[in-house]
């Protein structure tokens, strides 16, 4: 080989060389992380992929975007993320419960975004309320992705069967809305259908068979408090045992199943309740109605069985005399070990759109995030979301605190306790009390 | 030429060296293995303990993490329901046990060792088959055949005939708990025992029949006596597997329903540790439970070497030490 050939492919290797590092300088690798349930939910990654190019194109750079979703279970896919973290491994933008901020944040895994998000207008228009649930430490580390409302499904069949007029019926949310049928209403009419013989025993009212979120409207409803002013964790131990003496009562009286807890979802809860046929009232979430219609009553209908056999109210007044629901937002939080968190909330920013966020509003039943979402034709004019969307109105939050965690699983004790008779509700209060002072030690108060 | 006394003396301290140095190389292997995947990892978890590493602090970096003491043991001494909990663990591991991992496997061993052959094949093959299913499709097997009506299997065939139904698992949750992994233990001792028995030479049971003895005689003279070693081991084995198991259990109940009612101690360092619905794993907490666990199975273990006689079992026969 000459030495003209010889200099001739180093120098070619060296402009190789050069002009791989000067373009993969503006390649950028954004890594998405989402928790989804097919095919409903399916947005939340795939939105990404919609706007790759647009973002790509404002920013002049080229995305290398690698979109990872599943149905994981939350404990696990929490733990996923953590553990990435401290491997050096986690993804640029994690979807998770805004509840994670109390653990992440203080940890460090993910960063605060209060200096950056005024940099997005699009990030102007999302309902105010939303915000509340992002923030820890006087910072907000996250950005709302959907919000969803947990209200009772109640069966218009066998409230028929009891013999409402369609006018009750259909009037039902809002005098539910305006505390004037109020959670004894609800609890007694589920006493009379069953006298009737309309429902079976405990077939009343069904709340969900697990631990989750919903559990704290009860407690809320009775003017519990979790995080006092200062943002410390306490516990009001009356409202404590209003909630345990409703649910206590409610098995009682025979409305709810003392074996409700422990219900599989996917074998018997959905299917029982989606029928409308078993179960007279349910507290639920939004995204259970498209669930529903696609994989339980697709035979029969689908919406259109839906639509004419079970309707939504928000959570009916308590002791607080406020009808009320509760939203736990999913939130895209940005990694602290991410490369380019410019980048990941660019992209977050051109998904937080009206025309980006209905597609997940309207395929999955999640409240939109958006002001402007309530003016657009394809938010507004579907039937489901805009009979929900005011319980944005009404509702509360889980907090934000790494206690959370052990307040909670507490808590649920205390309803196990309760429901299943191993307890009343004082004694269920004690217990649990005594789990929480055990666990928080000085990080919980009694009240 | 015989060679000096001292020089005699030190070739036989080498050859005993090399010798002990052999049969160390031999032990090696599986020496780094419990060193790398038992003795470092409760090691790791003795240290966690002392800590309150928990989601919301986390990080791999053991200079970094909080020491508290004992802090997380007396939390989990003054837990309400660690007794309970505990009090769950040593009737779950009892009754599994002797139920089936051992009785069972035992009857199911000699049933099938005593008729024909290829029935006695096929038969084993069908116990064997929980234990070669999926834990997740076992369980939701087991969870379709039991759910109430009308999902359930069983409650339909109730409902045909005019049966009330019953929501069998949470009404009888030990009962599938134990039932639902005695099916898969059992398999692991029908296959130890049925080697063991097969292994009795033919003439020594032919002569037991000739000399008279009816087949429980045999299998209560002859056969027992020679599988002792197989049952002790079993024996063992399966308790101490039984206390570090808890899939099938946190698949089936949970730990519920109710509080804690089948909730053992392995699920309970699973859920602290590993599984929080609503994120903040405590895995400090969780490891206190872990440890704990560690130490009875080592209390155990070593209570049955003395117990069974262990170094007995497996000593050499006394024909070769002659």
């Amino acid at each position: 080989m000459s030495s003209k050939i010889r200099l001739a492919l180093v120098f070619f290797l060296l402009f190789g060389l050069l002009a791989g590092a000067a373009f993969a300088q503006d390649s950028v690798s954004i890594t998405v992380r989402c928790k989804a349930s097919p095919p409903e939910e399916d947005w939340r990654c795939n939105s990404f992929a919609v706007v790759e190019e647009q973002v790509e194109a404002e920013l002049g750079i080229e995305i290398d975007l690698n979109l990872i979703q599943d149905n994981a279970g939350w404990g696990d896919y929490k733990n996923e993320f953590v553990l990435a973290s401290e491997a050096g491994e986690a993804p640029d933008i994690i979807l998770s419960g805004h509840e994670d901020i109390g653990a992440w944040a203080p940890a460090g895994f993910i960063i605060p975004l209060d200096d950056v998000i005024g940099m997005h207008s699009e990030f102007d228009d999302i309902v105010p309320s939303l915000w509340d649930s992002h923030g820890y430490a006087g910072e907000i580390w996250g950005i709302p992705q959907d919000a969803e409302a947990r209200p009772i499904f109640y069966s218009k069949l066998l409230l028929r069967d009891l013999g409402w007029s369609e006018d009750d019926i259909e009037s039902l949310p809002e005098r539910v809305a305006a505390g004037e049928w109020t959670f004894a209403d609800m609890l007694a009419t589920a006493e009379a259908a069953i006298d009737e013989g309309i429902v079976d025993e405990g077939n009343g009212w069904w709340h969900r068979p697990s631990n989750g979120p919903d559990f704290l409207y009860y407690y809320y409803g009775h003017g519990g408090e979790v995080i006092d002013m200062e943002g410390n964790m306490v516990v009001d131990s009356e409202a404590l045992v209003a909630t345990y003496e409703l649910l206590g009562g409610a098995v009682a009286s025979g409305v709810l199943r003392s074996d409700v807890i422990g219900l599989d979802w996917n074998e018997v809860w959905h299917p029982t309740v989606a029928q409308a046929d078993t179960v007279l009232f349910a507290a639920g979430g939004t995204w259970n109605w498209p669930n529903w219609s696609i994989n339980y009553v697709a035979d029969k209908g689908g919406d259109e069985f839906l639509f004419e056999n079970i309707g939504l109210t928000l959570i009916p007044a308590m002791a607080t005399g406020e009808a009320i629901t509760l939203t736990h937002p999913l939130t895209y939080m940005i990694s602290s070990g991410s490369e380019n968190p410019d980048v990941a909330l660019e992209l977050i920013a051109a998904i937080t759109t009206p025309e980006h966020n209905n597609k997940h509003a309207i395929d999955s039943f999640h409240l939109g995030i958006l002001n402007a979402q309530l003016e657009s034709e394809a938010y507004a004019n579907n039937r489901l979301l805009s009979s929900a969307h005011y319980m944005l109105d009404h509702t509360t939050a889980l907090p934000n605190h790494p206690g959370w965690n052990a307040w909670s699983n507490a808590y649920f004790l205390g309803i196990q306790a309760v429901e299943t008779g191993e307890a009343d509700a004082a004694g269920a209060a004690d217990i649990a009390i005594a789990q929480m002072q055990n666990e928080l030690g000085d990080g919980i108060t009694v009240r | 030429m015989s060679q000096p006394p001292d020089k005699r003396e030190a070739r036989s301290r080498g050859n005993a060296l090399r010798a002990h140095l052999s049969a160390y190389g031999f032990l090696a292997p599986a020496g780094i293995l419990v060193l790398i995947f038992f003795m470092i990892p409760v090691a790791i978890i003795l240290y966690l303990s002392v800590t309150n590493l928990a989601s919301s602090n986390f990080t791999s970096d053991l200079a970094k993490m909080e020491f508290i003491g004992l802090k997380n043991y007396r939390t989990l001494l003054n837990d309400q329901f660690a007794r309970k909990i505990f009090f769950n663990t040593i009737f779950y591991v009892l009754f599994t046990l002797s139920i089936f991992n051992v009785s069972l496997a035992l009857i199911v061993s000699l049933l099938t060792t005593h008729i024909d052959r290829g029935a006695g094949f096929v038969f084993r093959a069908l116990w064997i088959l929980p234990r070669i299913t999926s834990p997740v499709v076992y369980i939701l097997i087991w969870k379709r055949m039991m759910a109430e009506a009308p999902f359930g299997i069983i409650n339909q065939f109730n409902n045909w005939m005019g049966l009330p139904t019953y929501n069998y698992i949470a009404t009888n949750p030990w009962v599938f708990v134990v039932v639902v992994n005695g099916f898969i233990g059992l398999s692991f001792g029908m296959i130890i025992f049925t080697s063991a028995i097969e292994s009795i030479p033919r003439d020594l049971l032919n002569a037991s029949l000739v000399d008279g003895s009816s087949k429980l005689q045999r299998i209560r003279y002859v056969i027992m006596p020679l599988i002792r070693w197989p049952l002790l081991f079993v024996f063992t084995y399966q308790t101490l597997s039984l206390l570090t198991s808890f899939v099938e259990i946190q698949l089936l109940t949970d730990g519920g329903p109710g509080l804690y009612r089948t909730e053992v101690w392995s699920l309970t360092a699973y859920h602290r540790a590993l599984s929080n619905y609503f994120g903040n794993a405590q895995w400090g907490y969780g490891s206190a439970f872990a440890v704990l666990l560690v130490l009875i199975g080592v209390v155990l273990a070593v209570i049955y070497m003395r117990v069974f006689r262990f170094d007995e079992l497996v000593a050499e026969p006394r024909v070769e030490t002659l």
